[in-house]
């Protein structure tokens, strides 16, 4: 960061000498104010367990990632995770829920800020699918779609390049058919509490595998514990 | 859900008011004059072509023998307070939206006089024994149809819109009518209503069979509020909690005081008190309840409404009116006011809000900025998909994770966040991430294969052994763990809509947890826990 053309003395540039003592103090409080977000990796941090996973502690703005995993394994926690990352630091997400099945009740329990989250609720895909992502991905920093069986690789990239555009993270849950930047797949989970006929449901452990390209290339597996019951 | 409501409605009520208090008027061609201009004329003076807003002496020109009489809106607002009371014995919930026009709720009543033609006769009956010569009543649902109804109605005999038969009822009628047009004060469909009618919509059917989507996009939420009314619908979403106890204002006399000018001045800081803080929360009071409390324990409420939200300004005229009508009332009544004293206590309540104008972006703890970039987004989408396809979940009470979610549409104002009970029989969290609407069917079955049933007493017919659904991966299988019946009975006083159903939370082979519904002998896949 420069902070010589903040101050013009007299018509000179303030030599780095004179402002060398401030620095520390700046940079001491540019840790202390909320929210931050690195300039350099513009990164959306991703409080609890799952954040530790990601590289970087969060999702990077202008991305895709992906979700993979059979109906019941845990995707739709972590999808839940990241739009709570994003209504945590003041921002909107959405949701299109094209089968009408998605559970806020469970969002608030992942600390989803439910006045910051728009739910496009549709009885199927609509035509005009790329679009209306596109319209989202415009407004709000995280988007979760479900993948529908027929998109093509194009029309992924037009909604990367649009994604990249606009700052905003694309969370796709199935199988993306272009490149992403982190490929999380949850392989299930362990739930605790609930015996035969009594108990109740309660803690969980949920394994997931982040896959990424570049500096994550490596394949990470964690056990995530989420949600104990209240 | 439109409530259905009969509005009564007396024609040219200054009119009525001065001949209540000057009865050779009657039968005579009389116009009542405020500020130089006819504010209501009789009905002799409107066929000898009177009409409202005329000067007084091109009225006079056109019309001889016209009798002009100053306006006085006390008198009139007194005379309207007693005909209030002479209907409260008949419906005792009413709302008044300014002298000469009423609503009152027909659930309770209509049940109780014997439907809704025999209560239209009764209130007319009852507003004729007021001495009110001239009363027309209309029944509908929602207030927009009922007094379109009541202006069809002639004395003696109501008009009755039969339910659910609004949109059919409003189709033949003009586009003009959308004008709320009260005393001259053109609201924000005057412009609107001309443009339809340039665009060659010229009824409300035409208007009504528009898609909202496409309204919202072409005319904003102003079009779609009128949208909404041409369709017989509601055109703000009810709260469904009443609003919170802390916008109530509250004034006290001391001592009481028996003066009008007191009480009136107090009324209007208190109307200026209450809009100032509505207002600052974005919302606009659509109905209000004056009440009163006299020196001697006599207790006075009046409920006003107005169907296009209750400016500041416009509370602060009821609010004197309605006191004027009490207070003067009282001074009027002579020794009536010995025995009941002066004013000690006067409060407005707020029975229901809406939100002033768009909704509130979440100014308070985020990013403006963030915020204004999202709206304009879901406003867009919401051109494309319909406003009920974009929506903000709002969390209520409710047992299962399914009821506990109201989908509020983008835009429109959500009821109040409830301070949250847990209900009895409620299936405790965590909550599940995939809630399947409809439940999908599915096979509880016991070691024996038998699906697993629950008695009317509560019991279960077996343990849960396997689950069997398409939706789960693998199809199901053997059930490893599981926890309930939770018994809900639900609505149990009304036999047509009981339901009673078990439910628990079963974990299959896998790892795989979800929450199965047995209604009626059969079992359905209500969530999954993803």
């Amino acid at each position: 960061m420069h902070y010589e053309h903040l101050f013009v003395y007299r018509g000179s540039v303030v030599s780095p000498a004179l402002i060398q003592p401030a620095r520390p103090a700046l940079v001491e409080v540019a840790g202390r104010a909320r929210p931050v977000v690195l300039a350099g990796e513009r990164r959306l941090p991703v409080p609890g367990p799952l954040g530790d996973l990601l590289p970087g502690g969060g999702l990077q703005r202008g991305t895709v990632v992906s979700v993979e995993g059979a109906g019941g394994t845990g995707g739709a926690s972590v999808v839940l995770a990241f739009l709570a990352a994003a209504t945590a630091v003041g921002e909107w997400a959405a949701v299109i829920d094209a089968e009408e099945s998605f559970g806020p009740l469970a969002a608030a329990e992942a600390g989803v800020a439910l006045e910051r989250l728009a739910v496009v609720r549709l009885r199927d895909v609509p035509e005009r699918f790329g679009q209306v992502v596109a319209t989202l991905l415009e407004g709000m920093t995280v988007v979760a779609v479900t993948v529908p069986r027929q998109m093509r690789a194009a029309e992924a990239r037009r909604l990367l390049a649009r994604a990249r555009e606009q700052g905003s993270v694309l969370v796709a849950a199935g199988g993306w058919p272009g490149e992403v930047a982190l490929r999380l797949r949850a392989e299930g989970s362990a739930w605790s509490g609930l015996g035969r006929g009594e108990g109740l449901l309660g803690a969980r452990t949920l394994r997931v595998t982040v896959a990424g390209r570049g500096a994550a290339g490596r394949e990470r597996t964690a056990e995530v514990p989420l949600r104990a019951a209240s | 859900m439109t409530a259905r409501m009969a509005c009564l409605w007396c024609p040219d009520w200054p009119v009525v008011t001065a001949r209540q208090r000057e009865p050779d008027l009657t039968g005579v061609a009389v116009a009542v004059l405020e500020g130089g201009f006819v504010l209501s004329a009789s009905a002799e003076a409107r066929a000898g072509g009177v009409r409202r807003g005329m000067r007084k002496r091109e009225a006079e020109a056109g019309c001889p023998g016209l009798v002009t009489v100053p306006a006085d809106p006390a008198a009139e607002g007194r005379a309207f307070e007693a005909l209030a009371g002479a209907i409260e014995t008949v419906a005792p919930k009413l709302a008044l939206e300014r002298p000469g026009l009423l609503f009152v709720p027909t659930l309770g009543p209509s049940r109780y006089h014997g439907g809704d033609a025999a209560l239209a006769a009764r209130l007319g009956a009852e507003v004729e024994a007021a001495g009110v010569p001239e009363v027309r009543v209309g029944v509908a649902d929602g207030t927009f149809a009922a007094r379109l109804a009541a202006r069809r109605a002639v004395p003696g005999r109501a008009v009755v819109v039969p339910p659910q038969g609004s949109p059919a009822f409003l189709a033949p009628w003009p586009v003009g009518v959308l004008d709320p047009g009260v005393r001259g004060v053109p609201g924000d469909t005057a412009n609107l209503t001309s443009l339809l009618a340039r665009l060659g919509l010229r009824t409300l059917g035409d208007f009504a069979a528009l898609p909202p989507a496409s309204v919202l996009g072409r005319f904003g939420p102003a079009g779609l509020a009128a949208h909404r009314r041409a369709r017989g619908e509601e055109e703000h979403r009810v709260a469904t909690r009443a609003p919170a106890p802390e916008w109530d204002v509250a004034h006290e006399f001391d001592p009481p005081t028996p003066r009008v000018d007191v009480a009136v001045f107090a009324g209007r800081a208190l109307a200026e008190r209450l809009s100032t803080a509505l207002a600052g929360d974005g919302l606009a009071c659509t109905r209000v309840r004056v009440e009163a409390e006299t020196e001697h324990g006599e207790r006075l409420a009046r409920c006003w409404r107005s169907g296009d939200g209750l400016s500041p300004a416009l509370l602060a005229e009821r609010v004197r009116g309605q006191l004027e009508a009490w207070v003067g009332g009282r001074a009027d009544a002579g020794t009536a006011e010995d025995a009941t004293g002066g004013l000690s206590l006067l409060r407005l309540v707020p029975e229901e809000v809406v939100l002033a104008g768009r909704s509130q972006l979440g100014l308070w703890g985020g990013d403006r900025a963030a915020a204004e970039r999202a709206a304009r987004a879901l406003v867009r989408l919401q051109a494309h998909l319909g406003p009920e396809a974009v929506t903000v979940p709002v969390l209520r009470g409710g047992r299962t994770p399914e009821e506990r979610v109201a989908w509020v549409p983008f835009g429109e104002e959500a009821p109040p966040p409830p301070v949250y009970e847990p209900w009895p029989g409620a299936v405790p969290s965590p909550a599940p991430a995939v809630v399947f609407r409809p439940p999908r069917p599915a096979e509880m079955l016991d070691a024996g294969g038998r699906p697993v049933t629950v008695s009317g007493r509560g019991q279960a017919s077996g343990e849960p052994a396997r689950l069997c659904c398409a939706d789960l991966p693998g199809g199901g299988g053997a059930v490893e763990g599981w926890a309930g019946p939770w018994l809900h009975d639900l609505r149990w006083w009304d036999p047509s809509s009981r339901r009673r159903r078990a439910l628990w939370q079963v974990e299959v082979a896998g790892g795989v947890a979800c929450l199965v519904a047995v209604e009626g002998g059969r079992a359905s896949l209500e969530a999954i826990y993803d």
